[in-house]
């Protein structure tokens, strides 16, 4: 052999892994569809730098304020302010999957303990972690302004409460990367985010009908809190300022205590890393099973009026919304958002006196969920992956995927506004007659009207899309151009014929007009069938090339 | 049933300037285990995705079981069966789900697809994990998912693109039994490979294109016959296919250069 790899000091490698982290961010600012990522990061750091200035100002101003005016127990307030946002900030962007795996550096020439630092000086990089020490910098030169005999306790203090952040942000992200590794749990974690952000429309009515009633219950779990590392390192601070030993060395311990704790779990979780952890989910070989050619009998074909290409799409289709946790949960949305919305705007307001009328609520409120619910017909190949393929290689008219894929959708649609009525009914109650006919008719024009020009849309701006994953995953611009211009114009046409009724006197105007154009419509639609066939046929290439990527 | 199963004429596909196919002429008979070789970029999988209709070509013709492809697609495609590059699973399907699509979708009835999918689970051992994705399979248990979904409907003829790409002796071994199953009931077999020695095993025929033209067609006793200018010659197929692609022992990177590895 001619030479033999020498080996690496560990302040060099961590060196290289932050060289690493550095070129990836930049390498990946060189491809052309990344473009709009870095000016959407140039933003992003102004306002991160801003954020993280201002609030600079805001935590050596508190600390000053609080050892000045003798109130250095409400350090404590600073510490929890920090401690929420280093552990939370990592949580929300774990949703959105990383960029690199740290775990693909164990290929190289590391020790366990080598792999422990570089991992905690790893997690010290994020931003979370920046804004924090940033913060906590401001903090201790507030503090040693005020009261200069605290310094070295802050600075104690304040190394501890580091090691404490740090290490507990890189051990939940560890089990977090275990834990999101399975595609189940990752769809099912992004599908409980996404709910959870709209769920925060909630808090608003429910503290207005329960915030008096759990004050108390919330205040009586104050003394607990006092046993955590934010309280005691407040604790360890005022004692200092108030120059009692006992408090400092019991507020240090329990920090200590919790940094100790944690260093030996995150050393577990990595170690078995280092070991080699297996996060893959394939299916391991299985031994063969002899089981018995099932002799079902399938009985009558509940697609039968179908043929069989529509209705195999039409069930596949199926299968896809219901595997698709994400898509899943969110069509929990609409009623969901009809409940919200009723709750802010409408005569069962808990605050308001009198709301809206449910003639206007309930055309408005229909027209957001068309809104919503028609937005991924623009893009109806996005979760087809290289099945797109199978369309074309078996003998069959695209015609026939279109149809299963719109049936489908109109179904969705159906049930969904079925709920959402229901919805409307209980809480807001339900419009007069002639506005409920004008209302449904106006759906099924503009829901048909827009399936031509949605199918159009799919063939023409494909754009591939991974289930469980945000990172990445945008719609195509020209594809959300044209959803966005389309339900401008048929929501356009769809307000003024409504509001015809009202300008004529006659209040069955609308209803009628909108029969006839949804007639039209379904016209259109049948006869763009063949059109957007042979467009299937020249545009396959650029689809198969789009969607197999 | 015709003689010759598959038939280009001046076969021609570009992209942009690039020509990557250019005026294939290609003759496969009826029944035969036909072998279509190339180096990385050679047009083999271009030729394969315009012979199943997922590519146009830019001119020449094609005809299928004696059908123009163009003018009959839909009549040839319910004729051929096909494991295109990267399979074209619906990865959300569990397998049994995506061989009743299939089944279906290639106009079959609901009790004989249903009939046929439990047979082809079975045969390929995947009929042990009946609520498994296919999102969740391993990469051989994809392959043979794929190759399933390929016969389900009976094809005349089978287009197979790298079926052994990535795949394990085992379940290249349930491969290999399925198309010989095929083979005996006289499906025509249109296979790429870069593993050469399975190639030879399995193919009576070959062609062998590089930078999109074709450079050699014929039996594997012709082309050996050709090469070494006697019949009944050992030569094998990687020095044939070398010998033709041009890529001689002057050409190869020569490792003397790597001192640092002596």
């Amino acid at each position: 052999m001619a030479d033999v790899a020498q080996s690496v000091g560990l302040f060099e490698q961590i060196r290289l892994v932050a060289g690493l982290r550095w070129r990836l961010l930049r390498n990946s600012m060189r491809k052309k569809n990344n473009r709009l990522d870095l000016i959407g990061l140039i933003f992003a750091a102004i306002f991160g730098g801003i954020l993280v200035i201002g609030l600079c100002f805001a935590f050596y101003a508190g600390a000053y304020q609080f050892l000045s005016n003798n109130r250095p127990g409400w350090i404590a307030l600073l510490f929890w302010g920090i401690f929420l946002f280093w552990q939370a900030i990592p949580l929300f962007v774990a949703g959105f999957g990383a960029n690199f795996e740290f775990r693909t550096l164990l290929r190289f020439p590391l020790s366990l303990s080598a792999f422990y630092i570089i991992g905690l000086a790893y997690g010290l990089a994020d931003f979370s972690a920046i804004a924090s020490l940033c913060w906590l910098l401001s903090m201790t030169a507030g503090a040693a302004v005020a009261k200069p005999g605290v310094l070295p306790a802050m600075l104690l203090i304040g190394a501890a409460f580091i090691l404490f952040n740090a290490t507990l942000e890189r051990l939940i992200g560890s089990w977090l990367e275990r834990l999101l590794s399975r595609r189940r749990t990752r769809e099912l974690f992004l599908g409980l985010f996404v709910l959870s952000m709209i769920s925060l429309n909630f808090i608003s009515p429910l503290l207005n009908r329960y915030g008096a009633a759990a004050r108390p219950a919330f205040l009586r779990l104050v003394p607990y809190f006092a046993w955590l590392p934010p309280s005691l390192a407040g604790r360890a601070i005022a004692s200092a300022v108030q120059l009692q030993p006992a408090g400092f060395l019991l507020g240090s311990a329990g920090l200590l205590f919790y940094v100790l704790a944690l260093t030996l779990l995150l050393r577990r979780r990595f170690a078995a890393q280092y070991g080699g952890e297996e996060l893959s989910e394939t299916a391991a070989p299985a031994r063969p099973a002899i089981r018995p050619i099932a002799a079902k009998d399938d009985g009558p074909d509940r697609l039968r009026l179908l043929s069989p290409q529509v209705a195999a799409v039409l069930r596949k289709e199926f299968r896809y919304l219901t595997r698709n946790g994400f898509t899943f949960l969110t069509l929990l949305l609409p009623p969901m958002l009809v409940f919200i919305f009723s709750m802010n705007f409408t005569g069962r307001h808990p605050t308001w006196g009198k709301g809206v009328s449910a003639d206007f609520f309930f055309p408005g409120m229909m027209a957001y969920l068309i809104l919503i619910l028609m937005a991924p017909a623009y893009n109806s190949f996005a979760y087809e992956g290289r099945g797109i393929q199978t369309y074309f290689t078996a003998p069959l008219r695209f015609r026939d995927v279109f149809l299963g894929k719109n049936i489908m959708l109109v179904t969705v649609l159906a049930l969904e506004m079925a709920l959402s009525l229901s919805m409307l009914a209980w809480r807001v109650g339900l419009p007069s007659l002639h506005m409920l006919v004008a209302t449904v008719a106006a759906m099924v024009f503009t829901i048909i009207g827009q399936l031509t020009v949605a199918n159009w849309s799919s063939l023409s701006f494909p754009r591939k899309l991974e289930f469980g994953q945000m990172r990445g995953q945008r719609q195509s611009g020209m594809a959300v151009l044209v959803a966005f211009g389309s339900q401008i114009l048929l929501g356009g046409i769809s307000a003024v014929i409504l509001f015809s009724g009202r300008w004529t006197g006659n209040l069955w105007l609308p209803a009628e007009a909108f029969a006839l154009l949804a007639a039209a419509a379904l016209g259109g639609y049948i006869a763009s069938l063949d059109p957007l066939t042979e467009l299937a046929e020249k545009k396959k290439e650029a689809l198969i090339e789009a969607l197999c990527r | 049933m015709p003689d010759v199963a598959i038939q280009t004429y001046k076969l021609t596909r570009t992209f942009g300037n690039l020509t990557a196919v250019d005026n294939v002429d290609l003759q496969v008979a009826a029944g035969q285990f036909f072998g279509f070789l190339g180096p990385n970029g050679a047009g083999k999988s271009t030729t394969i995705k315009m012979l199943t209709g997922l590519l146009a070509p830019t001119s020449g013709s094609m005809q299928l079981l004696g059908l123009d492809f163009v003018s009959n697609s839909v009549e040839v495609k319910r004729q051929i069966g096909v494991v295109p590059e990267g399979m074209g699973l619906f990865e959300r399907l569990t397998g049994a789900e995506y061989l009743n699509f299939v089944g279906r979708m290639y106009g079959l009835d609901r009790a004989t697809t249903r009939h046929r999918s439990e047979e082809l689970l079975e045969f390929m051992q995947l009929a042990d994990r009946p609520k498994t994705m296919i999102a969740d399979y391993s990469h051989g248990m994809q392959k043979k998912l794929a190759l399933a979904a390929a016969v389900i409907h009976g094809p005349r003829i089978l287009f197979l693109d790298e079926p052994f790409e990535g795949v394990d002796a085992l379940a290249a071994g349930t491969l290999k039994a399925l198309l010989g199953r095929m083979t005996e009931r006289g499906t025509t077999i249109f296979l790429t490979s870069h593993v050469l020695e399975i190639v030879e095993r399995l193919c009576s025929h070959v062609a062998i294109i590089h930078q999109g033209r074709l450079v050699a067609q014929g039996s594997l006793e012709e082309l050996r016959a050709g090469i070494s200018g006697e019949e009944g010659s050992k030569t094998t197929l990687e020095q044939i296919f070398l010998s033709i692609v041009g890529q001689s022992g002057a050409e190869r990177p020569q490792l003397e250069e790597l001192s640092w590895l002596t």
